[in-house]
């Protein structure tokens, strides 16, 4: 809406959007920045938001619902003008209300909802953190990692969009009308780099040596010995000094 | 709040439990009893819950002054229960993956649920921490004990082995070469 219009309209919409998340931060207590994971100092992390494609992909189903929503409601509201003049202007106001305050309050949320979401990348862990009612956040490490699905429809990748999700041998369906809050998949929404985030994990995942259940890396790999030139000399040696000493006895 | 006088490190860890800051060293295995903020958490959710008020609050009432926990190097054992009892037991490098919980009371009160997922099948969660302060540092503890969260040393590689083997072949020559240079002088 607003945010279409002229530069100055645009600069007071995000001075208001910043106040709202002002008043969120400070009294929902939503963390504005980043998620941390401890680290090694030299190690690279990267912190990111979803794609600029995805809000987009966001706002275009929310346009969709918006005219269908509104077009019913209006015509329904001409339809009542229609039959009944007096009732129809009566509910004009309470028409006009319905008609603008639920589209905006939602676009905001679509916002926030996008600003809320965050994802950390190290080269041993992913952390995922979401939502603004409750912040989840998910912290896996890519040695428990046990399956990677890449997935994305036609309207994500008209927007050039993936999701990512990774699976652990973690338990449980989760609840299924969430399905962010599967408890063992841990879900990159929107991403542009998909395949660069595949191929990041999916090489850490192949280097283990254990299953991701726990099971130590180095239990059960010993290397068979090999002699050396230095050990057969040193085996001989020992030979000669047992045969003069049985010679001696 | 006044030092108590009996042994330097008993006051020390009193005054870390009272008041964890930002700059003390994270111990967990200090943690033994959820905090009183989980008491005032679990008053709002029964109250929330309107009628069942009864049914809702005193399972919780008595999950806060039963529950236990206990952090040691190995993993986290946590207990709760008076008539039906209930343990659980884990160790980190069986941990799936963290989910950390925090709804707005929960921030509120600075509160968060930590739960924690082993590779066994039951639906939910496998153990979820709740009633502690400062859930981010649980949190970055469980996660440094994780298994792959830290790069790992193998223990030994084949050079060292190899090293090994022929160390040892040279003290046992040495020890035949001395067992025959004292008999040979005994007899």
């Amino acid at each position: 809406m607003s945010e279409q219009d002229t530069p100055p309209i645009r600069a007071r919409a995000t001075r208001y959007y910043d106040g709202l998340w002002g008043v969120i931060a400070r009294y929902l207590k939503v963390p504005r920045g980043g998620p941390r994971l401890p680290s090694d100092p030299e190690e690279s992390y990267e912190v990111f938001h979803p794609a600029p494609g995805f809000l987009r992909c966001l706002k275009l189903w929310f346009w969709l619902a918006f005219l269908l929503l509104d077009g019913a409601l209006l015509a329904g509201w001409i339809v009542l003008f229609v039959a009944i003049p007096w009732l129809a202007l009566l509910l004009l106001p309470v028409t006009l209300v319905l008609l603008v305050v639920p589209e905006f309050v939602i676009y905001v949320a679509l916002h926030l909802r996008y600003d809320a979401t965050w994802y950390l990348l190290t080269p041993r862990s992913l952390h995922l953190r979401r939502g603004i009612w409750v912040i989840q956040e998910m912290t896996i490490t890519y040695a428990n990692v046990q399956n990677l699905r890449v997935r994305s429809g036609p309207v994500q990748r008209l927007f050039g969009i993936e999701d990512v999700l990774v699976e652990t041998a973690g338990a449980g369906a989760g609840t299924q009308d969430h399905p962010a809050t599967i408890s063992n998949q841990g879900l990159l929404e929107g991403v542009a780099d998909a395949s660069r985030i595949r191929d990041l994990i999916m090489a850490r995942v192949r280097t283990q040596q254990g299953a991701g259940l726990g099971d130590e890396p180095s239990a059960g790999v010993v290397s068979p010995p090999h002699w050396s030139p230095q050990h057969l000399a040193l085996l001989r040696e020992i030979r000669e000094v047992l045969a003069t000493a049985r010679l001696d006895t | 709040m006044p030092r108590p006088s009996i042994g330097h490190n008993d006051g020390c860890e009193i005054q870390e439990m009272a008041s964890p800051s930002k700059h003390d060293p994270f111990d967990a295995a200090a943690i033994r009893r959820p905090v009183r903020a989980l008491q005032t958490y679990y008053l709002i959710v029964s109250l929330l819950s309107g009628p069942a008020f009864p049914f809702v609050g005193i399972p919780l009432w008595i999950k806060y002054h039963t529950l236990r926990y206990r952090i040691d190097d190995e993993g986290v054992t946590m207990a709760w229960g008076y008539l039906f009892r209930k343990e659980i037991l884990l160790t980190y490098r069986r941990i799936q993956d963290i989910h950390v919980r925090r709804n707005v009371i929960h921030r509120w009160l600075g509160l968060a649920s930590v739960a924690v997922q082993t590779a066994s099948g039951t639906a939910g969660a496998e153990m979820t921490i709740v009633g502690i302060l400062e859930p981010d540092r649980l949190r970055d503890y469980l996660y440094l004990k994780m298994r792959g969260a830290r790069h790992v040393t193998q223990p030994r590689t084949e050079e060292e082995a190899d090293e090994e083997a022929l160390d040892l072949l040279r003290q046992i020559r040495d020890l035949l070469r001395d067992r025959e240079g004292g008999r040979g002088h005994g007899t």
